[in-house]
């Protein structure tokens, strides 16, 4: 109990962190952090927005205030949910953009990465219990050249062959133009259909490297007592490999996972930029190079948040699977 | 205990008795790079049912390589070079890997060095009992662990630990789990691979006694493994001594304490101090053990042993030239010896 | 052997260092470090071996495929591909290194001085570091970068160095608290050595492999986010690289007009450099946890039998003599 509570304040401390680093950021460019920011600015987007002096104060929290001041004012904003308006998609509330965009991510994320992580497993799995087999000798070292690849590489050539040459897959966006998003059955599919290459993707690009944390583990997890004693029982080779090997070998990789999940997002946002997939990594990207600044902020929030969420329901299954954490 | 037995080592046991195991000629390597390291030498050793046999030596000597091989637990780099490993007659090695699956616990079962290590720390104890059984006969989850609180106290344990964690328990009542769980399909043999070393001397003396009246109820035979030579003495039928791989003294127990004949028995019997005896000097044995890589010539304790002395010049030849070979010395007593041996 | 004999052989024969030897000597590693080298040549000798100016452009020459004039053919706006492929190798590495070097250094301080110092130190430095590996890099980086000013090398070399030093900060304080009770330790600290001076005298020559280790795994995440910035628009964008090519390229749909070029060889590039670094990290993973090693006598067909159903008797029974 004692040690949830700690997680939990943890956490609790990563997300102030991660908020006060986003108030902190733009004041770290010299001069009025206002001023600094409006320089960015060309002037056709001075125009077109109008508001957009006053989008930049909510968001700085009033512009030329001492910081200690400008802070309290920033915090309130973002507990009240107003992360400020954006630029680019004037006059969208931040939150709005982001409410449209992250599920798309979610989406991908989520089936993405743990058919990953289930690969992978598996794939290590059986790798370290049969040493030298089909799995160990070819297919682990595929998965491994495949991690290898940067993932917006691998990206590419699977667009390029899968997507433009063989024609198998669509090749950018979320869904087909001319479907309307919302739980009808054209959108649903078309969404489906567009997010397969990318999950294909993610996939291909993760699985290797939990493939070859699992085998490492597992060879070690072998050599247990414990494993020697189970065959020694006579149970059957799968249950001493999946039950008393595997079971016990998981645990460090599902660990792993959550302190992966920071560079699962990175790769995301290069994924969703090659398929021009309109999700939360995308929309960062382009929020990044048009400088808009309410957004760019408030996603880098979001996507801390959803990391150190994503975290904590690590640390919640790390709770349940190993009855040696509940008794410490 | 049961009185002392005959069953000779190498030899087919004595009248009444049947052979349960029997290594013959057994050859155990393991290969690292290109260097072979033979474990186990030409072992000869029998089993009879109901026999307590310990197997005694200094750490490496082979022991745990032997009680592998009888489990058909060997794994790489180990190999079985030659030799046989017979079950009631039966070849194990030429068995089937389920035939071997269903032969490991029903008919012979392990308790490990390392009870504490032997349990999945992820799992509760009674459902190690039950996926034990259910791998080897049809029986509902309930039956099994009904079946698993009984064994538990046969061992002198609370019912209520069925449901409990490793890690929950203390390292005797994890010791009493792993003695009642290789006991839980009443199996022909079990084997004891040091099986005390971890716990204190109290602890160890009520389990060995538990494991004493179980014995004398089930009839089960015992390996006991050990570099105690003072506990085989006082618990089992027949005692064999490895060094370096091979058997060198073989007897009936009390017989081996009156009259060890091997210098190495000699030396390993006055390094256990007596806790209710004199105050002794105690002897020890100079040296340390073999390299198995790379053994001495000859009698491959020559090189520690005080009756080898190159001033014995056709005796100190055979000794560092020639392997000595097990003899009967004595009815059931046997020795690989130059001392021995009246050429 | 005497002095003038132990000269003569000095000379004679090439002396390699131990760990280099040990590296060599594993295939994982061995094939890692001789790709490396020969990037490293590649990227050394890029003035001769590149005719053209990576940044020139002609419009009669571009997006075309790949030639004998133009070895990997030209960008949109015809500049030569192979050339900034080869002055890409420059940037990527120097970027890389340097910033791996940061972090390292970074890593290694931190680390060690949370594991020796326990307590507050200790405390303080984890929760920097936990909360430094929960907020995702990349989208923090693209944050960053998109407010600086001016984006070049150094403050590339800076981002990137103050941002990837997290993980192996963890790794390496781990590795110092097995060291931390060793009697050398206690042994300097009694003595009264200064704690700067034990970790850096004590601590880190015995964990000078895992240091490098650590090296070699930010090097290449380096070379990758800095390439990966550069992708996405948000990098150092006037210099010839490989992410800057690439980035170029999909921003003007060449990929989506069948022109594979200006995403293939730059890709590969990366690819391949990155993978020399990870097939190096796996080597020096193997020498020193040698349970990894297989056995390379045993081949493949025989391990389908052996392997996984503990060992049976050995098909071959000779004798080891």
């Amino acid at each position: 109990m004692r040690w949830f509570i700690r997680r939990l304040g943890f956490y609790v401390f990563a997300i102030w962190v991660a908020i006060t680093l986003n108030f902190l950021l733009p004041r770290l460019m010299p001069g009025d952090p206002l001023g600094g920011l409006m320089q960015r600015l060309t002037p056709s987007q001075i125009q077109g927005n109008p508001g957009i002096i006053n989008t930049f104060k909510i968001m700085l929290g009033g512009t030329h205030e001492p910081m200690w001041k400008a802070y309290p004012i920033y915090l309130r904003n973002i507990f009240t949910g107003n992360l400020g308006i954006s630029t680019s998609n004037y006059p969208s509330h931040v939150s709005d953009v982001i409410g449209r965009t992250l599920p798309y991510s979610i989406f991908l994320v989520g089936v993405g990465f743990i058919l990953a992580f289930i690969l992978g497993i598996a794939v290590g799995m059986v790798a370290a219990w049969r040493r030298g087999g089909i799995v160990d000798n070819f297919v682990m070292p595929s998965l491994l050249a495949l991690a290898a690849f940067p993932a917006f590489f691998t990206s590419l050539v699977l667009v390029y062959f899968l997507g433009l040459k063989l024609g198998w897959f669509p090749l950018q966006h979320a869904y087909d133009t001319g479907v309307t998003p919302g739980f009808n059955w054209a959108f649903l599919s078309s969404a489906f259909r567009h997010a397969e290459l990318p999950i294909i993707v993610i996939v291909l690009v993760f699985a290797g490297g939990w493939a070859l944390n699992m085998r490492t583990i597992m060879i070690n997890t072998i050599e247990e007592d414990y494993v020697g004693m189970a065959k020694a029982k006579g149970l059957h080779d799968r249950r001493v490999m999946t039950r008393y090997a595997a079971r016990n070998a998981i645990l460090p990789p599902l660990n792993g996972f959550a302190a992966q999940f920071a560079t699962a997002v990175g790769g995301l946002v290069f994924i969703e930029f090659v398929f021009s997939y309109p999700g939360a990594g995308w929309t960062l990207q382009q929020a990044a190079l048009g400088a808009d600044y309410p957004l760019t902020q408030g996603l880098l929030l979001v996507f801390a948040v959803c990391v150190i969420v994503a975290n904590f329901i690590m640390d919640l299954l790390n709770f349940v699977l190993d009855p040696r954490v509940r008794t410490a | 205990m049961t009185g002392v037995l005959e069953g000779g080592v190498g030899s087919p046991s004595a009248v009444g008795q049947e052979t349960l195991v029997e290594l013959r000629e057994l050859v155990v390597d393991y290969v690292l790079g290109g260097r072979h390291i033979r474990a186990v030498d030409h072992v000869n050793l029998s089993i009879g049912s109901g026999e307590i046999v310990g197997l005694a030596g200094e750490s490496g000597c082979g022991k745990s390589t032997i009680a592998n091989a009888v489990m058909q637990l060997l794994r790489p780099p180990a190999q079985v070079t030659s030799g046989q490993v017979l079950f009631r007659g039966q070849d194990l090695t030429k068995l089937s890997t389920e035939e071997v699956r269903q032969f490991r616990w029903q008919n012979v079962s392990m308790v490990f060095q390392s009870a504490m290590n032997s349990l999945n720390p992820l799992m509760r104890v009674g459902d190690q009992f039950v996926d034990m059984m259910k791998a080897h006969r049809k029986i509902s989850k309930s039956d099994a662990l009904a079946r698993a609180a009984t064994l538990m106290e046969l061992v002198g344990m609370d019912r209520s630990h069925v449901r409990s964690y490793p890690h929950e328990l203390s390292g005797g009542m994890r010791q009493r789990t792993v003695v009642a769980m290789a006991l839980a399909l009443g199996p022909e043999l079990m084997i004891m691979d040091e099986p005390t070393t971890a716990l204190d001397v109290v602890v160890q003396r009520e389990i060995l006694q538990r494991v004493q009246d179980l014995q004398q109820d089930l009839g089960f035979a015992v390996l006991f493994i050990t570099h105690d030579l003072s506990l085989l003495v006082e618990f089992s039928n027949r005692i064999a001594i490895m060094y370096a791989g091979e058997i060198v003294e073989a007897a009936p127990s009390d017989e081996l304490f009156r009259r060890p004949l091997h210098p190495y028995t000699v030396g390993l019997m006055s390094s256990f101090p007596s806790l209710s005896g004199p105050l002794e000097r105690m002897a020890g044995i100079t040296g340390s053990p073999p390299d198995l890589g790379n053994p001495p010539s000859g009698c491959r304790f020559h090189t520690r042993c005080s009756h080898c002395d190159p001033a014995g010049r056709a005796l100190y030849a055979r000794q560092t030239t020639e392997r000595p070979v097990l003899r009967e010395v004595e009815p059931g007593h046997f020795v690989a010896c130059h001392l021995l041996d009246t050429p | 052997m005497g002095g003038p004999d132990r000269e003569r052989a000095g000379r004679r024969r090439l002396r390699l260092p131990g760990w280099l030897k040990l590296l060599l000597g594993n295939p994982k590693s061995r094939g890692g470090i001789i790709v490396l080298s020969g990037i490293i040549v590649v990227a050394v000798i890029a003035p001769w071996i590149a005719h053209a100016n990576p940044n020139d452009f002609s419009l009669i020459d571009s997006r075309q495929s790949p030639s004998f004039h133009h070895l990997f053919g030209t960008t949109d706006q015809g500049s030569d591909i192979f050339s900034q492929v080869v002055w890409g190798a420059r940037s990527s590495l120097i970027i890389g290194a340097a910033a791996a070097l940061l972090a390292t250094v970074l890593a290694t301080t931190l680390g060690i001085l949370a594991a020796y110092s326990g307590g507050v130190v200790d405390d303080i430095i984890n929760l920097i570091t936990s909360v430094f590996l929960v907020i995702p890099t990349i989208p923090l980086l693209i944050v960053v970068s998109s407010y600086l000013h001016s984006r070049s090398g150094v403050t590339m070399v800076l981002i990137l160095g103050l941002t990837l030093w997290g993980f192996e900060a963890r790794i390496l304080r781990g590795q110092a608290l097995a060291l931390r009770n060793r009697d050398f330790i206690l042994s300097a600290k009694v003595a009264g050595e200064g704690t700067w001076r034990i970790i850096f005298s004590e601590f880190v020559p015995n964990m000078i492999s895992r240091i490098a280790a650590a090296f070699v795994l930010v090097f290449y995440i380096a070379i990758l986010t800095d390439a990966g910035l550069e992708f996405l628009g948000l990098g150092d964008m006037n210099h010839a690289s490989w992410g800057v090519t690439m980035y170029w390229a999909q921003v003007n749909s060449s990929f989506l007009q069948g022109e594979w070029w200006p995403f293939l060889f730059p890709g590969m590039a990366l690819a391949l450099t990155v993978a020399a670094l990870v097939f190096i990290l796996a080597g020096v993973d193997e020498v020193s946890n040698p349970r990894l090693r297989k056995d390379r006598k045993r081949g493949v067909i025989r391990s389908l039998f052996v392997g996984g159903r503990g060992a049976r008797v050995a098909l071959d029974a000779k004798d080891p003599a």
